[in-house]
């Protein structure tokens, strides 16, 4: 489908660019060992919110269908990981991993059931469905402790968290760059677009859609993993809160949903933010987001990235 | 040319925001800390993270009282170890996550010299596994939950009684007075569960029957059929793991229900000047344990409520009694190992034996408190009294409960 | 499992479904009229319990009588919100005034966790049980189901026969004929939505003497809502009732049944199975 020798540079734009990415890659590498322990852990959540705002960002910002409850799989995810590590004491980087296939397995018959559904419908039910897990989370017991959450062995290595996340990060987002300079992006996007049109020019509209939302459960299950075995400590509020979901839905809208740098800039930008405010004034903190989300739908929907299309500070013609 | 640079400039720019920030002025913190005079070395700085908005924020601002409190009265007697005193909190919006999130950054950025804990058993499970890591020993003032003492962590010593003997006076009482049935529903939280737990099997064991248990989720808003099936089981005893919310709805709808048990034992709630005011004489004749309270015949603690009350214009409740309690702990730590060093404390505390405001403290070898018994208050008279242990005891415990329709 | 208590949790429950209703009716009518989900709903409904608590806790005053102040006070809430926000994301689709109004509904849950801090809150007036042949019925909820069951008339009442009501309904089954007919298409617009909104405080009105609230119960209610409209049938105002009181008695059986925590869930899962089975809902609307 995509010949990687087509990612090579060819103009003299293209190999500045490169450029400056393999800089910003290294600055990154050595992150961890040059910074505090505290302003590491800033850039490890970061990269963990970008990665899930990327993720929403390819069922919803490329296909159109908004999901309001993408935490769901950042919980499932979460879950598995840690019930793998502590039940069979499975090494972490293999359960993150089988926490991000059981949250994109279980999304194929979930894509069936609830991709059905259109716009406001499937928002709503993915609201459901998160409601809905944090409640089997609480409630089945013998298997996930309830309420009480589940505790992991505290090994606490902030380097390996970091990589793991700047990984997953790193892999989302060029598989959504994939997707965004491929054919398979394109029938995306004409779905979102105008679906009814999109089946009568014969795209299996089914099978794409299933399968993006399969590739946009993925990630979450992933960093799910991490996060638990970074915080040594889950419980459903804590992996299935609705904060989550709203976080990834406002980053992508802010930085430019159904771009493939949309939902950095949103990632950075509002972690940001959310840093400095909740030192200061954590009820605050929603509220502002509340009043971006406003502002956004009415003057900006497609965020800082059509912003700056608009602008002419970003060529048209490039597929970021 | 140029356009092409700026938009290859922005498109950087955008990334490397990122490095600034981190590069940024951290931000001050929001709460608690006062300047202190500095003396020789300057100011202790004790660090904590507290709930102050979230579901935790009602018995969250009681603890930072009880800190603040102690901090006031310890540096207008000459401070600690000649020190003044000064603390460094953060709000952890009652979420794990951020508690661990603002330990770190107490430890590795603010850089203070000691913590001490924050509240509820979930936030101080996360928080602890960061102060575990960097082996600050942290006095845990405000959790009991026994998952807390159970992985093998050195570095956590609790001042509560523990989850497990909340409901002993509750058992006690129903057994002396030949109650049969016990009914045992739990908030599903690692503390409630904990408390009931125990007292099933403490209520099995003094020969009573378990006749119903049940979880349900913290944001319950009916637990009317719930109720509803313990009223046909005929309970003697309804004991419940609550915290305050769910403690008030289930004797409002006991009242709906038109139905009492002959006695209910709720947690938390009825500890909390907020469980009067919210139901008023309904709430009369409903037992809750309690850490502490104000008339306990115990050394320092008359001193203690009566200074507090004096201040806020309130008795203290048991939240505020344990942050006190907890500082003093760690000022009596830090004397007697004499300096500020957070092995050499760390050790102190594992083999102290020594009250506090709060009470007793020793632990065992994993960190539980061990030598702090638990007491049951009962509301008489739209009063907390000290019902249980007979020893410490300022009333009677007033049993059965009577109906609804014969309360005057 | 004894008959007395079976009837007695279905009455419990069909009291509790009118108040839903009532919330239930009011964002059938918005969709029905404008084609949006009002995803702050249950923020409204919210509001207009804090309405009355505040009252009843300043002014001692009758949660009753505080609809009086409610219902106006939501009222122009509502309109203010379609005139100023809503009317301009019209005629886009209807994912862009969901996303626009829960950008309102994290406004409003956040600044009322500002001012009213996330305690809970409730107005214990009314409390206890009356007994009724063994039974013991609610006292809270018989009159909460009282004033619920009046109000959903009255505005049935003012769709039915008032000159703005069959302008409304007009506008719900064709806005285009009703522009053609001369319908003030823009004011019914704001009317509905203050109307909605009215109705919606209303419910958190009499709601607050039930349960306890705090600034963050609007989600849980919104979403109850929505599947109560989508049980009953998606723009049919007698949907709204008959889903509500399906849904308040699946709620209180379930409890029972199986335990309270699973009831919660089961509400969700029957909102996607009748999404998926029967999207008409019980009295088959139009989608």
């Amino acid at each position: 489908m995509i010949a990687v020798s087509s990612l090579r540079p060819t103009t003299t734009r293209g190999a500045i660019g490169l450029a400056v990415g393999v800089a910003i890659l290294a600055a990154l590498a050595v992150v961890p060992f040059v910074l505090p322990s505290y302003r590491t852990a800033l850039f490890v959540l970061t990269f963990m919110y970008i990665t899930l705002a990327s993720s929403w960002n390819i069922i919803s910002g490329y296909t159109g269908y908004v999901s309001f409850g993408h935490a769901a799989f950042f919980g499932l995810g979460a879950y598995s990981a840690a019930l793998l590590m502590i039940r069979l004491s499975v090494h972490w980087i293999l359960a993150c991993i089988a926490g991000g296939l059981l949250a994109a397995v279980v999304a194929v018959p979930l894509g069936f059931i609830l991709l059905r559904l259109r716009g406001p419908y499937f928002a709503i039910s993915m609201l459901g469905l998160s409601a809905a897990l944090q409640i089997v989370a609480s409630s089945w017991t013998p298997m996930t402790r309830g309420g009480s959450g589940l505790s992991l062995p505290p090994t606490l290595n902030l380097v390996e968290s970091y990589f793991a996340m700047a990984l997953s990060m790193l892999v989302v987002l060029f598989v959504s760059y994939l997707i965004i300079t491929s054919r398979y992006g394109l029938r995306l996007i004409a779905i979102r677009e105008d679906e009814g049109a999109a089946e009568s020019m014969g795209i299996n509209t089914t099978a794409h859609k299933v399968s993006a939302f399969v590739i946009s459960a993925f990630f979450p299950g992933l960093v799910g993993g991490v996060y638990a075995w970074y915080l040594a400590y889950i419980d459903p509020t804590s992996v299935f809160r609705p904060i989550l979901s709203i976080d990834m839905i406002i980053m992508s809208m802010f930085g430019g949903a159904g771009t493939v740098f949309g939902p950095v800039i949103g990632g950075v930008v509002l972690t940001a933010i959310a840093e400095a405010f909740w030192a200061r004034l954590p009820e605050l903190h929603q509220a502002v987001f509340g009043v971006l989300v406003i502002i956004i739908v009415l003057f900006m929907p497609g965020g800082v990235m059509n912003l700056l299309r608009t602008r002419g500070l970003l060529p048209r013609n490039w597929r970021i | 040319m140029s356009r092409r640079i700026s938009s290859l400039g922005t498109t950087a720019a955008l990334l490397l925001v990122l490095i600034v920030t981190a590069c940024a002025r951290p931000a001050t913190p929001a709460t608690g800390s006062q300047p202190a005079p500095v003396t020789q070395a300057g100011p202790i700085r004790i660090g904590a993270s507290i709930s102050l908005t979230g579901q935790y924020a009602r018995t969250g601002r009681e603890l930072l009282n009880g800190y603040q409190f102690w901090m006031e009265q310890a540096n207008a007697k000459g401070g600690v170890l000649n020190r003044q005193v000064q603390f460094v909190t953060y709000d952890d919006e009652s979420d794990p996550e951020t508690a661990a999130k603002l330990y770190e950054k107490l430890i590795s950025e603010d850089k203070v010299d000691v913590i001490i804990g924050p509240y509820s058993t979930a936030v101080t499970l996360a928080a602890s596994t960061v102060t575990e890591k960097h082996r600050y020993p942290m006095i845990v003032s405000g959790a009991s939950g026994t998952d807390i003492w159970a992985r093998g962590y050195k570095y956590v010593f609790g001042t509560y009684t523990m989850a497990p003997f909340y409901m002993d006076g509750a058992i006690d009482i129903a057994k002396k007075n030949g109650y049969r049935t016990v009914a045992l529903i739990n908030e599903n939280g690692a503390f409630s569960k904990d408390v009931v737990a125990a007292a099933e099997k403490k209520a099995k064991e003094a020969g009573l029957d378990v006749i119903y248990t049940e979880e349900y989720t913290k944001d319950v808003r009916d637990l009317t059929p719930t109720l509803t099936k313990i009223r046909a089981a005929n309970a003697d005893v309804l004991i419940a793991g609550t915290y305050g919310d769910d403690a008030t709805l289930i004797v409002r709808q006991l009242k709906d229900l038109n139905w009492t048990p002959k006695l209910v034992a709720l947690t938390i709630g009825p500890a909390l000047p907020d469980f009067t005011e919210a139901l008023g004489t309904d709430a009369e004749y409903v037992f809750g344990a309690t850490q502490w309270e104000p008339n306990i015949k115990a050394p320092g603690v008359s001193e203690f409520a009566t200074a507090y009350n004096a201040k806020f214009g309130h008795m203290p409740g048991y939240h505020a009694a344990g942050g006190y309690g907890s500082a003093q702990l760690l000022q009596q730590g830090l004397e007697k190992v004499g300096s500020v060093d957070n092995q050499k404390l760390r050790d102190a505390l594992a083999s102290m034996n020594t009250t506090t405001a709060f009470g007793a403290f020793k632990v065992d070898d994993t960190g539980s408190q061990t030598a702090k018994p638990s007491y049951l208050i009962q509301i008489l008279g739209g009063e907390r009294k000290l019902v249980w242990p007979d020893a410490a005891a300022e009333s009677a415990a007033s049993i059965p409960m009577p109906g609804w329709n014969q309360r005057s | 499992m004894e008959i007395s208590t079976l009837v007695q949790l279905l009455i419990g429950g069909l009291l509790l479904g009118a108040v839903y209703a009532l919330a239930a009716a009011g964002l059938n009518l918005i969709f029905g009229v404008m084609r949006v989900v009002n995803f702050a709903h249950g923020d409204l409904m919210m509001l207009g319990a804090y309405v009355a608590f505040w009252l009843y806790t300043l002014a001692g005053l009758n949660p009753l009588v505080s609809l009086l102040a409610t219902v106006p006070l939501l009222f122009l809430l509502g309109w203010g919100l379609q005139r100023w926000l809503v009317d301009r994301v019209v005629g886009q689709p209807p994912l862009m005034s969901l996303i626009l109004l829960w950008g309102v509904s994290l406004v409003i849950i956040n600044a009322a966790l500002f001012l009213w801090t996330s305690n809970s809150r409730s107005v214990p007036a009314f409390s206890g049980g009356i007994e009724l042949g063994g039974l013991s019925i609610s006292r809270s909820r018989g009159i909460a189901f009282v004033a619920a069951i009046a109000i959903t008339g009255a505005v049935w009442l003012f769709l039915q026969r008032s000159r703005w009501g069959k302008a409304i309904r007009a506008t719900a089954q064709s806005s285009e004929m009703a522009l053609v007919c001369g319908i003030d298409v823009a004011r019914v617009r704001h009317i509905t939505f203050g109307l909605a909104a009215a109705m919606a405080g209303a419910a958190g009105n009499l709601i607050v003497f039930i349960f306890a609230v705090s600034p963050v119960v609007g989600p849980t209610f919104m979403l109850k809502s929505f599947a109560i409209i989508v049980i009953g049938g998606l723009g049919s105002f007698q949907g709204a009732l008959v889903g509500a009181l399906v849904v308040g008695v699946i709620e209180s059986f379930s409890a029972y049944v199986l335990n309270s925590q699973v009831s919660e869930a089961i509400v969700y899962f029957a909102l996607i199975l009748f999404l998926l089975a029967r999207p008409n809902g019980l009295l088959g609307a139009r989608l």
